[in-house]
């Protein structure tokens, strides 16, 4: 079992259209300080692309990919 | 703005000036015809949202800074000089235009706003002053083309998870991969975006049709062509036709997004594979009886929403009438001649900003959702993922009580099963 990584905010991106999923993680980081972590929930298989390269190009790094059940969990810590 | 910078502006903007450019700047005779075309000005009747008047602000700056007299006279005439005012009159004209072209379709001259805007967006690119949001989208797809080799194992085991939902529209049958990804060597490559909603129902009617096809790595959609910037336009388009090559597809079919379409359609160049939408695909399969559609699957009235980039700017219109009548007992056009139908409201990158471009969105898109209750349909249907979005946000806005679908999803639910076939 890994560690926990505990949330300061938590998003639900479900079944959202394109590029909505990006558009709200990248403003829902910004409404975090430095250090802490946002969990995203995503259903969408794009997402374990798309996630990682946001957080390359936006200077933000992902802590954990988590699968539970049809849900794909992100731990991205604000870095940037 | 500094010298550095506007000389910098000033050469971006020359390398847009073709023989088609200068043509569409040099010849407005001001006929007014193009007023009543544009769905904003129509909605919110405002002389900014005439499509001469946003052309004018580039016109300007081209008489002053490319034409003789504004050189030598600029104080003469209708120049205008290149600062921070510019700028923002660029933005504004730029980002309340959806790029739709219908204003080109009453021209008599064939002026192409749409074309003279992505000067605009391109200044505003070099200046640094376009939506954040879309550059970072765009950046986003080119480090994914770059770091592609180190996400393929979660992207295919994340795919593997739909194929539940894909056996639920189309069985497969023993030794058929459901959602065949990196297949070297398939006819058909299917370019989808990152929702599951644009993978489900576009594969079962692959396996319905014995496609051999193969699922991309990436998304269809150009953020780079959104934004109006070339270089990343094209770094994003190359990572797709680069997997097409590498796979050696005879086809690329490009999933409901218009702009991907119109980009892969027109900028990808001479290539060893055909360009496809997935309704012209579907409209095939249906016409070669490779797949069999319930005739009555759809009992309500159903309208179709022509997504701009791929019917108005791309040709595509027959096919997803030609779908319609196979699935829809009773199906209503929306305008008698679809080259004039009216724009969402939310391409040019208006959906992508969100909540930020929601109110405008609402508003100027008026003369559409009054064109779709004028139909009495019940089922609007589209095949574009930002008509959806836009067509969806209209639904609740104007209370328009109709469902909003996806046209290959109708299709997948139309499917005729093997054995309602025996
Ligand atoms: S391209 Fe469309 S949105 Fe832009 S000015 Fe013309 S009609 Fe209006
Ligand atoms: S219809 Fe064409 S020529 Fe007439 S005002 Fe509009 S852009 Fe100019």
């Amino acid at each position: 079992m890994s560690e926990e990584i505990k949330a300061d905010k938590v998003m639900d991106l479900r079944g959202m259209p394109c590029p909505m999923p990006v558009v709200k993680i990248s403003k829902g980081i910004k409404e975090v300080e430095i250090g802490q972590v946002v969990e995203a929930h995503s259903t969408d298989p794009g997402s374990l692309t798309d996630f990682p390269a946001w957080a390359r190009t936006s200077g933000n790094e992902i802590l954990k990919t988590e699968q539970d059940g049809d849900v794909i969990k992100f731990f991205i810590k604000r870095t940037a | 703005m500094d010298q550095n910078t506007r000389e910098e502006l000033l050469r971006l903007f020359n390398s847009k000036l073709n023989q088609a450019m200068k043509f569409y700047l040099e010849t407005c005779s001001r006929c007014g015809m193009c007023t009543h075309a544009c769905h904003v000005h129509e909605s919110m009747p405002q002389v900014k949202y005439i499509a001469a008047y946003r052309a004018e602000i580039v016109r300007r700056l081209y008489k002053r800074y490319f034409k003789k007299q504004g050189r030598i006279w600029p104080w003469m005439g209708e120049s205008k000089e290149l600062g921070d005012v510019a700028l923002e009159e660029l933005y504004e004209a730029a980002y309340s235009c959806t790029g739709c072209r219908r204003c080109m379709v009453y021209c008599p001259h064939g002026i192409d706003t749409q074309m003279l805007m992505s000067i605009a967006k391109l200044l505003l690119v070099g200046a640094n002053s376009e939506p954040e949001i879309l550059t970072l989208l765009a950046d986003t797809s080119i480090e994914k083309g770059r770091s592609i080799d180190l996400l393929k194992t979660s992207f295919m085991q994340g795919v593997k998870r739909l194929e539940e939902e894909v056996v639920k529209k189309w069985k497969t049958e023993a030794g058929e991969t459901t959602i065949p990804v990196d297949v070297e060597g398939a006819s058909l490559l299917y370019v989808a975006l990152a929702g599951a909603h644009s993978i489900i129902p576009a594969a079962a009617v692959f396996n319905a049709a014995k496609e051999n096809w193969t699922l991309s790595f990436f998304e269809a959609v150009n953020f780079g062509a959104f934004v109006g910037d070339p270089t990343k336009t094209k770094l994003i388009l190359d990572r797709i036709v680069n997997e097409a090559r590498r796979l050696k597809v005879k086809e690329v079919c490009i999933c409901e997004c218009g702009t991907a379409y119109r980009v892969m359609k027109q900028l990808s160049g001479k290539q060893p594979f055909a360009v496809s939408s997935v309704t012209e695909v579907h409209a095939r399969y249906i016409k070669e009886g490779r797949i069999q559609l319930d005739r009555f699957a759809f009992k309500d009235p159903v309208t179709y929403h022509d997504p701009c980039q791929i019917a108005r700017n791309a040709g595509v219109i027959y096919e997803a009438r030609y779908i319609l009548n196979s699935l829809a007992d009773d199906y209503r056009e929306m305008s008698p001649d679809p080259k004039y139908n009216w724009c969402c409201g939310g391409g040019g990158g208006l959906v992508a900003l969100g909540d930020e471009t929601l109110d405008f969105r609402m508003k100027s898109a008026k003369v559409k959702a009054e064109q779709v209750n004028d139909t009495g349909a019940k089922i609007l249907s589209t095949a574009c993922e930002n008509c959806h979005t836009q067509l969806s946000n209209l639904n609740d806005h104007y209370k328009m009580d109709v469902r909003v679908r996806f046209l290959s999803s109708m299709v997948a639910d139309a499917l005729v099963q093997p054995d309602a076939l025996s």
